[in-house]
């Protein structure tokens, strides 16, 4: 329940505007259609960033869609608590805290509300760990630009290396050429991602005069 | 040979470095050589930066790699949508 007056005589509509008004205690829990908009507008889209994420914490292809199905309820109840600001790193910290918590309910601790922490995650999401998944973000964003930039035998070697984990002389026996020829594809390759990454404000130029 | 040995051995230098941190992010390298890259990595505040940079790229690559199945995506759409639909009588979705 989160919708101002205008909100409410245009129920149907979504959120103009990013920044939402936080909803008072009790009315959280409480859906409302504005609550249902802003969970389509902000987490639906993100669906497939949570399960990515959830890969990297769980290493497991059926614990990461286990994780992203508890962190979506979460985000559900915790939707009205949500100002707009940075949805995605606010899931991405719903996440990761789900991850701990479930990693600590495989140990035997008194019982305690699943939703107690609801609110620390929706309202008391350090500065710095709203910015460490923020730089996360940017970086793989930056990052799959500039795979979809890189000519073709770039990312052949890319994909080779980085993704399959083949060496160098591995990779260059598969696609047949010398080694020279896939170092220094490689290095190109990197060397384009890192001054993106530079430009986008993240990476080590961003200290330099 | 005293000045070949320390030669060897010396410090590496931060072009040195450079031309061969690729290579040692890949664990290209021979041991002994990756050993003295470490060390001018940890004392080198501007190489050491490089290298965390290039080493955040190789694993955003290899995050871009792993395709996601889709069927597991398709599940978590559904699984959203019925969130929204057992919401709307007010019970703040399924536990």
């Amino acid at each position: 329940m989160t919708g101002t007056t205008e909100d409410r005589s245009r129920p149907s509509a979504p959120p103009t505007t990013l920044r939402r008004v936080a909803a008072s205690p009790e009315e959280q829990g409480r859906t409302s259609i504005a609550d249902d908009e802003a969970f389509r507008q902000f987490v639906v889209p993100e669906i497939e960033t949570m399960l990515r994420v959830a890969g990297t914490l769980t290493r497991d292809t059926g614990e990461a869609e286990d994780l992203v199905q508890d962190a979506l309820v979460r985000a559900y109840r915790g939707i009205a608590g949500f100002d707009g600001r940075y949805p995605r790193a606010w899931l991405l910290t719903i996440v990761r805290n789900t991850h701990i918590n479930r990693g600590r309910r495989k140990r035997p601790e008194p019982a305690e509300d699943p939703d107690a922490d609801l609110d620390r995650v929706a309202r008391h999401t350090t500065e710095s760990t709203v910015e460490a998944s923020v730089v996360d973000i940017v970086i793989d964003d930056v990052v799959q630009e500039c795979l979809r930039e890189l000519p073709r035998d770039q990312l052949r070697i890319v994909e080779l290396v980085d993704v399959a984990g083949l060496t160098y002389r591995e990779a260059a026996e598969k696609i047949d050429v010398p080694i020279g020829t896939v170092m220094s594809r490689l290095h190109r390759a990197r060397k384009r991602m890192r001054d993106h990454l530079v430009r986008a404000g993240i990476g080590p130029g961003r200290s330099r005069r | 040979m005293r000045w070949t040995r320390w030669w060897r051995r010396r410090p590496l230098t931060c072009p040195e470095v450079a031309r061969l941190l690729q290579r040692h992010l890949d664990q290209e390298v021979p041991e002994h050589l990756a050993v003295r890259v470490q060390a001018h990595l940890e004392d080198c505040r501007r190489c050491g930066l490089e290298a965390e940079a290039y080493q955040q790229i190789k694993q955003a690559v290899r995050r871009q790699g792993q395709p996601l199945p889709p069927e597991a995506v398709e599940r978590l759409r559904a699984f959203a949508a019925s969130l929204l639909e057992e919401g709307k009588d007010g019970a703040g979705g399924p536990r």
